[in-house]
């Protein structure tokens, strides 16, 4: 305690275009934060909702998908199901009051490496605003 | 209820509700419209029902429990072993509640049964009672269930807890429906819902040319009644598991048997992932959560396994409370459930198992939906060219 907070976002990142963005991110020496854990996935679909909740309930502060923007997808609708996952996800949090807010969907092309830096930055420092993740500390999980 | 216009016969009621319903059923098999009627029977040691498929019309008369007091395996789950792959030319007519035919609807919507050639019969279901009353008192329980039929008590406190607050007790997508909400009790009131509901109560030799308006009247009332329940229950629900804290303590003594999930007739997958080896983990990850923890319970992950299977099945929750009878420690799983589902599906404007047309909702998708999510993709973007 009293330490500071130092947050922990779990990225999906879809192999196809938000991955390759953060490589494009680096490779142009962008900066983003070190919160940022990314996780490289086949296509945004195959994020099922329990890997979400799995990031979640083992601690971390903020759990994001990135996937192609819609029409782009390299299997054609794969994120338009995504995003209907994230709806269902979305409302579960908000039934069970477990601040979705700390979910986050993004649309991030492989060409869009300044996008990606903005969206992690943007992502954490509401996190950062949010503080810990309240599930951090019950031991009855 | 509303419903586009829906005919109905009648018979007089002899010996009996069950007794009345046993003939019509044995009529359907004896004609060449039905070659076998999944129902259920009281198994022989008299403390619960099993679902038997009967080719015998003599046996339906002797060991058929059409309205059984309690709901031990849900119909779904009994229909599904039957048809999963696929129906073949066998012509089934299956009695079942409600909720079991919506979770049929769901499972056929999600290729797990077969409808093809098969006739659903449901009734004005005043709620099933807890199975735990079966096993304790087969007797009394069954009278008890008899006495809500005869008297036509919709408004039951004994009733399994979610079923005291079911809107959709009534008539939803089955075949042929009884209704028993109807004032008349010195008969029984067949309503037919479809063409196979028609071709099936005319080879029962019934006259169906009646328009129920008095029996909608009174299930509609029921229905008001039933809503009022509903946000009156989620109002007691809405505590304990809002917030992560107090959802953790509804959960805190459950002993991770997932009984309530092999009771679930919605899930339907072979494995679960929480029952695969790729959600344990090391030692070493154990050992430092209960590090930053201070504690960690073992095995781990019961509130994943919950949310998780909220995550996989509100949008297709029928609120049939199987998982609240199979639970041993008494978890309110079911009210949970109910109460998250009611909102996933909100969400969507679906109703689970009501219409069988329809899609579920995570088989389609709309090119310009869920605008707020939308938004959400949208932040960030601004001072880039747009993407194309
Ligand atoms: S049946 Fe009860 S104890 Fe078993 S997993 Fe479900 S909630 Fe937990
Ligand atoms: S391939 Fe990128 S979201 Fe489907």
């Amino acid at each position: 305690m009293g330490k500071t907070f130092n947050p922990k976002i779990t990225a999906f990142l879809c192999k196809w275009c938000s991955y390759t963005g953060a490589d494009l991110a680096g490779t142009s020496r962008l900066q983003y934060p070190t919160a940022i854990i990314p996780i490289k996935v086949m296509c945004s679909s195959r994020v099922d909702p329990v890997f979400l909740i799995r990031a979640f309930l083992k601690g971390a502060d903020g759990v994001l998908i990135g996937g192609c923007h819609p029409g782009d997808c390299h299997y054609e609708s794969g994120n338009y199901h995504t995003r209907r996952r994230f709806a269902i996800l979305q409302s579960i949090f908000d039934s069970l009051n477990l601040e979705k807010d700390r979910l986050r969907l993004s649309w991030i092309s492989a060409s869009e490496g300044p996008k990606f830096a903005r969206v992690c930055n943007e992502f954490t420092d509401k996190i950062q605003k949010m503080g810990p993740n309240p599930t951090r500390k019950n031991m009855f999980i | 209820m509303s419903t586009d216009s829906k005919s109905g016969g009648r018979i007089p009621i002899e010996n009996g509700i069950e007794q009345t319903l046993r003939k019509v059923l044995k009529e359907s098999l004896k004609s060449d419209l039905i070659d076998a009627l999944l129902l259920p029977v009281k198994v022989p040691s008299g403390d619960s029902y099993a679902w038997i498929l009967m080719q015998d019309p003599a046996l339906v008369e002797e060991e058929a429990s059409p309205m059984a007091a309690v709901m031990p395996v849900q119909g779904a789950k009994a229909l599904k072993s039957l048809t999963r792959k696929g129906n073949g030319s066998l012509r089934v007519a299956a009695m079942m509640r409600p909720c079991e035919v919506r979770g049929t609807i769901e499972l056929s919507k999600l290729n797990q049964i077969n409808l093809d050639n098969v006739t659903l019969i449901s009734y004005d279901c005043p709620g099933a009672l807890p199975l735990s009353d079966m096993s304790d008192a087969p007797q009394d329980t069954e009278e008890a269930f008899m006495g809500l039929l005869s008297e036509r008590n919709f408004e039951s406190t004994a009733v399994k807890p979610v079923c005291q607050f079911c809107t959709e007790f009534s008539m939803g997508a089955a075949d042929v429906h009884i209704g028993m909400a109807d004032p008349d009790t010195s008969q029984l009131l067949l309503i037919s819902g479809s063409e196979k509901g028609t071709a099936f109560l005319s080879a029962t030799g019934l006259k169906v040319d009646e328009e129920p308006s008095a029996w909608e009247k009174q299930t509609d009332s029921i229905q008001k009644k039933r809503i009022q329940q509903m946000d009156k229950a989620f109002q007691t629900i809405q505590p304990m598991v809002e917030g992560f804290d107090n959802l953790a303590d509804t959960f805190s003594n459950c002993i991770g048997c997932h009984n309530c999930q092999s009771a679930c007739p919605i899930c339907y997958c072979r494995q679960c992932y929480s029952d695969s080896k790729e959600s344990s983990l090391e030692s070493a990850y154990y050992l430092d959560k209960a590090e930053k923890r201070g504690g960690i319970s073992l095995p781990h992950d019961r509130l994943m396994f919950h949310v998780g299977r909220l995550s996989h099945m509100s949008l297709s929750c029928v609120s049939c409370g199987q998982c609240t009878d199979a639970c041993p420690v008494s978890i309110p799983v079911a009210k949970v459930f109910s109460y998250v589902a009611a909102q996933t599906q909100q969400a969507f404007e679906y109703k689970a198992g009501k219409t069988a047309g329809e899609a579920i909702p995570l088989k389609e998708y709309k090119e310009d939906e869920l605008k707020k999510i939308h938004e959400m993709t949208k932040s960030a973007e601004s001072q880039e060219s747009p993407h194309e």
